[in-house]
């Protein structure tokens, strides 16, 4: 009478072991050591800062760690950057991670972080000094221009051209255009001054100044075949004034610098910018939040220069000159 | 009067035997379990790709393991059953999935793809086991007049655990797994930690999986049943030549295999690679993209209960053609179309596919008679479309895009709607009583 009604406490005693077991690896650690870390961007128009701070806020999440952030009006706007370092070291920041718009200007402000005993971590833009800071998270931008030099030159030698090159660059004593510049020439193995580079404008990296640029070089030199673009809006604007003369683009070798995702899509996927070297604003953010954690936490204090990653992508790759598929450009891509 | 009391008591008749409810919930459980495991391991050809950074085809490798498991033991599941019972099948199918899900342990510790792929034939090879014998088991366990209506219960509970296993995928792996661009900057030491970790991220849901089948193994094993209806038994020598002659000679038959195949296929492709699309097309996080195939599966779902629906309304081959057509459609937009709306694309190919398993087998099945059963097994085998297209794909995206791959689900469709064509054209009274479905982890 008893069939069917088997009796099994041991059994499920035994299944029941292993599965608290198992869950148990999912049961949350002990209470962790406060955190607060700050963050300044240079302005929000560009979608490139404000990925910085969605992943800082993700990493703080996940680190247990508060996050104040503050950004100034544009890449220029020193006095909003310079209040809202006093305004972080007033509310008792543990760290700030600060893109600096001019790190003369915030000299001042930085030296009163740090007699407070504040960290201040430099990303994406070094200061000079480099020293003015703990340490700096950027981008190797001349490495970053190496890259599609490389590129450029391979590409260039496939297609059989003679090169006609035209650099639209950043702004005169800005670091970051000139090391791409520098890197791009290296790359190429051009120097400057060499006469295969025809032209060189300066666009503040603004589409519609390199639009307005590339149509003067065109307009001066029309056997343009090789165009360096320090940034990616920069290669938009390019993109647009080439089209507009009715260039042929498949004989212009068109190569930039930003892993933006509105131009990888725009332009990297249907092979209009021939390629681009990615930069990483998601690593500054997350490893300047854990690194000001460590340091809180576990006493390694963050020092020196770390390279937050630049790589090549291509949808028409060269022999001899290593890049990633667009696919993984657009998994990676930075903004919407 | 005895015709009346005869009535009263079918009437009275449980759902399940009393003494059975418990043993009936197990296997409910089982339902779910297959398929919360099958649609689990679609989360995991992306996720390998990134750990392992491996092209798309190396991670495809992922699906032919199971599906070629699943493929590779219907017929030693059904000698099992034949030789020793529904039990010990369902005990051995139990026990090898678990311990195909513990294998999960030590390849994670030897960080090696090789192993789990080994544990992902055997959780399958298990699962396959458990499938073949519990449907059948189900079907003994009350009375004969209501046994489709306590399979279809039972089988209700496969999408259940489908959904569920998506979503442990999107809750417990994808969003803690390390970020591509952070590897970027990695060390090789600082790498190889990351490879643990995510791989611990995987491992943890196949673990729990697998404890629960013990739990369900212990409590079966140590309970006496006694079947109210003692099961058929599997005579495997009865589809013998004639049989097969028959089938084969059959073309609405023969082609509903191949529909058959091309359907799982079409299915298994879209919903391994609709991470991948939303990753590498439209640029989505590989949290944001777990919710996309969620909601695949959830249209599937809702799609299904609308088809049945409709199928009172038009021909089956008709209303086959139309969402095959549909299908294909979706993926030709998906190619194209390169943004969220392609995206949208793949997600709605699942509304075409919602009617596709039970529609085919019940064409191909009809008017067949006696070598119905041996037919059927032909279709659910068909399953092997699931383990050798998706690679299909995978190859055609890495040597051209993640957008274009969605060409190989678009031909399977259009093979679908051949079939649907050729039933239409020839002159074959449309289906009648309809054939119960009674097996299939892609229903």
């Amino acid at each position: 009478m008893r069939a069917g009604r088997g009796a099994y406490p041991w059994t499920t005693g035994v299944a029941g072991t292993l599965l608290v077991s198992v869950l148990a690896g999912c049961s949350p650690g002990g209470q962790e050591e406060a955190v607060t870390v700050g963050l300044i961007t240079k302005q929000e128009e560009n979608p490139y800062w404000v990925e910085m701070r969605e992943v800082a806020q993700e990493t703080a999440d996940d680190l247990d760690v508060e996050l104040l952030t503050a950004t100034g009006t544009s890449d220029t706007d020193v006095a909003s950057q310079e209040a809202a370092l006093d305004d972080m070291v007033e509310q008792g920041v543990d760290g700030i991670l600060l893109a600096p718009t001019d790190a003369a200007a915030l000299e001042g402000a930085i030296a009163r972080a740090q007699e407070a005993g504040v960290r201040v971590i430099a990303v994406d833009t070094p200061t000079d000094p480099p020293e003015l800071v703990q340490a700096t998270f950027a981008t190797d931008n001349e490495r970053a221009g190496e890259l599609i030099g490389r590129y450029a030159a391979a590409k260039v030698e496939e297609l059989g051209l003679d090169p006609q090159v035209a650099t639209l660059d950043l702004t005169p004593g800005v670091s970051t255009g000139e090391q791409r510049r520098a890197g791009f020439l290296s790359g190429f193995g051009a120097e400057e001054g060499d006469e295969a580079v025809v032209a060189s404008v300066d666009t503040e990296g603004d589409r519609d100044n390199a639009a307005v640029a590339m149509t003067q070089v065109l307009t001066d030199h029309p056997d343009v075949n090789v165009v360096y673009t320090v940034n990616e809006p920069a290669a938009l604007g390019a993109l647009a004034a080439l089209q507009d003369a009715g260039a042929d683009l498949d004989e212009i070798v068109l190569v930039s610098v930003d892993g933006g995702c509105a131009a990888m899509r725009e332009g990297v996927r249907p092979g209009l910018i021939d390629a681009t070297a990615m930069q990483y604003p998601q690593n500054m953010a997350r490893e300047g939040v854990r690194a000001i954690a460590r340091a809180v936490r576990e006493g390694q204090e963050p020092t020196g220069y770390l390279d937050t990653g630049t790589l090549l992508v291509s949808d028409a790759p060269v022999e001899g000159v290593e890049s990633r598929r667009v696919e993984f450009g657009v998994r990676t891509c930075w903004g919407s | 009067m005895a015709t009346v009391q005869s009535q009263t008591d079918q009437r009275e008749a449980p759902l399940v035997a009393r003494h059975l409810r418990v043993p009936f919930a197990l296997l409910i459980l089982c339902f779910a379990a297959w398929g919360m495991a099958a649609n689990l391991t679609d989360i995991l050809v992306g996720v390998f790709r990134g750990i392992f950074d491996m092209s798309n085809f190396q991670s495809s490798l992922v699906q032919f393991a199971y599906y070629g498991a699943y493929f590779l033991l219907a017929i030693p599941a059904a000698l099992i059953n034949s030789r020793f019972g529904f039990k010990t099948g369902v005990l051995v199918g139990l026990g090898l999935a678990a311990v195909g899900g513990f294998l999960f342990i030590p390849a994670g510790e030897m960080l090696a793809y090789n192993m789990f792929l080994l544990a992902l034939f055997v959780l399958a090879a298990g699962l396959s086991i458990l499938e073949t014998s519990a449907n059948p088991f189900v079907i003994a366990m009350g009375d004969e007049a209501s046994a489709t209506q306590r399979l279809n219960l039972a089988q209700s509970f496969n999408p259940v655990g489908a959904n569920l296993g998506v979503l442990m995928g999107a809750v417990l792996i994808l969003p803690n797994l390390t970020p591509e661009e952070s590897k970027t900057i990695m060390s090789e030491g600082e790498l190889l930690a990351a490879q643990e970790a995510d791989l611990f991220q995987v491992l943890r849901p196949y673990v729990f999986i697998a404890s629960v089948l013990v739990l369900i193994w212990l409590l079966i094993a140590f309970r006496k049943m006694h079947l109210p209806t003692e099961p058929e038994a599997v005579d495997l020598t009865e589809g013998g030549g004639g049989t097969f002659a028959r089938l084969w000679a059959n073309r609405h038959y023969r082609f509903g295999v191949v529909a058959q195949f091309f359907n799982v296929a079409a299915q298994t492709c879209t919903w391994t690679f609709t991470i991948l699309y939303a990753q590498d097309v439209v640029g989505l996080s590989q949290e944001a993209a777990g919710w996309w195939l969620q909601a695949s599966l959830l249209i599937f779902l809702v799609s299904r209960f609308v088809m049945t629906w409709l199928l009172g309304i038009f021909r089956p081959a008709k209303l086959l053609l139309i969402m095959a057509l549909f299908g294909a459609a979706c993926c030709l937009t998906s190619m194209f179309v390169l943004n969220i709306v392609g995206l949208v694309a793949v997600v709605m190919i699942s509304a075409g596919l919602s009617l596709m398993f039970p529609t085919i087998y019940g064409m191909a099945l009809q008017g067949l008679g006696p070598d119905a059963k041996f037919g059927s097994a032909g279709l659910v085998m068909a399953i092997l479309g699931g383990a050798l297209i998706p690679m299909v794909q995978a190859a055609v995206m890495d040597v051209s895009s993640s957008a274009l791959g969605y060409a190989v689900p678009g031909v399977c469709l259009l093979v679908v709607a051949a079939y649907a064509v050729f039933d239409l054209r020839t002159d074959r009274p449309g289906p009648g009583a309809p054939v119960t479905h009674e097996a299939g982890a892609q229903s």
